[in-house]
């Protein structure tokens, strides 16, 4: 687990159907000082690859090839995988209020910046366990992850 | 035999209802993963160019569709028939700083009309691009965002410490599609050296807001 490694990144795992977007987010994934450990395109692979890889950090996309499954999966990454799940969807409202167990959402369509920065701020998060400030601009917390590191009630969404 | 028939209606119209909401949902995402998947085409195409003059046109590319990204990823967020200036604002601004140029933002609370978003979205976008390009000899400096209200009015500020307007000043692409835009707003648009850096203040009409917020 590279989560009590600072130097080593994290290990993330990306779960897009869209072939273009997830190419790009590998680039990112890398230039955020993260490891692109691999890459599924429906449920089914995204938790044998989760359940395999053991990634510290999954994107989650809701809308898989196999239908609107990303939350269902990141639910079961979370409790089964032991990882923390990261929504990367255009759908933020339609999340569930505990956010299925994962982190927070970046809501599409994100910048590569973006992107990167929460990249940087979550693996911050993960490595102490405290937040660094608020969350960049485009990544909002769920209620219990802002809690657990220490950001009090989940910070408005502006 | 009425009771029945009104019942059958109301029925028909809540599916219709349901219909549409569902379409307009579906729109929506297709609409955002739309702008992202070009969004994405972008930087993968920059990434694989060598030759600067190449990567940094496809970065302008991009900064113009992100600029509308931002203003699809704020629609339907809150009032679906107004679209909140001031939250826009700080959404570019913080993807635009982090490098040499600090970028400081002071907004009121204000809000167009939806269909006047991406217009102004764009605007804010090439002057912004331009002051952190053009403005500073060695790449560093500050630029101040303002958003305010006057006499009803919109009032949209980009001021930089930089260098000034060079003395033979002549409109880029940029400064004409802020030109064009500000006509399809109806907008004001003036641009000045300020003593130091440049001064570019965006007026909208009541207009354009007064349906807002």
């Amino acid at each position: 687990m590279s989560v009590t490694d600072p130097a080593a990144g994290l290990d993330v795992l990306i779960v897009e159907d869209e072939a273009l977007l997830a190419l790009e987010l590998s680039f990112i994934v890398r230039e955020a000082g993260c490891n692109d450990v691999g890459h599924a395109m429906d449920s089914q692979e995204a938790l044998s690859l989760a359940s395999t890889l053991h990634p510290d950090l999954a994107l989650v996309d809701v809308h898989l090839s196999d239908g609107p499954t990303g939350v269902d999966v990141a639910r079961a990454i979370v409790e089964e995988c032991q990882a923390v799940a990261l929504f990367m969807t255009a759908n933020v409202k339609r999340l569930p209020e505990d956010f299925a167990g994962a982190c927070g959402v970046i809501g599409k369509p994100y910048s590569d910046k973006a992107v990167r920065a929460a990249l940087v701020y979550l693996a911050g998060c993960l490595h102490t366990g405290r937040a660094s400030g608020l969350p960049p601009v485009g990544l909002q917390l769920a209620p219990a992850y802002a809690e657990r590191w220490g950001l009090g009630a989940a910070p408005l969404a502006s | 035999m009425d009771d029945a028939v009104g019942e059958f209606s109301e029925h028909l119209l809540n599916e219709a209802n349901a219909r549409n909401a569902a379409l307009l949902h579906e729109v929506d995402h297709r609409v955002k993963n739309n702008l992202q998947l070009i969004a994405s085409l972008l930087v993968l195409q920059s990434r694989r160019e060598d030759d600067p003059a190449v990567r940094e046109a496809l970065a302008t590319i991009l900064g113009r569709v992100n600029a509308v990204a931002v203003v699809h990823r704020r629609l339907f967020q809150d009032n679906p028939l107004s679209f909140d200036v001031a939250a826009f604002l700080r959404d570019l601004v913080e993807d635009r700083g982090g490098g040499q140029v600090v970028l400081r933002i002071d907004a009121e609370d204000a809000a167009v009309p939806t269909a006047s978003a991406a217009p102004l979205a764009l605007a804010v976008n090439e002057l912004l691009t331009n002051a952190v390009k053009h403005a500073f000899a060695d790449g560093a400096g500050s630029i101040q965002v303002t958003l305010a209200k006057e006499n009803g009015r919109l009032r949209i500020g980009i001021a930089d410490d930089g260098v000034g307007l060079p003395v033979n000043h002549v409109d880029g692409f940029g400064l004409g599609i802020v030109r064009l835009l500000c006509r399809q707003l109806k907008a004001e648009f003036e641009m000045s050296s300020a003593y130091p850096g440049v001064h570019a203040v965006l007026t909208l009409p009541q207009s354009v807001q007064e349906s807002a917020s």
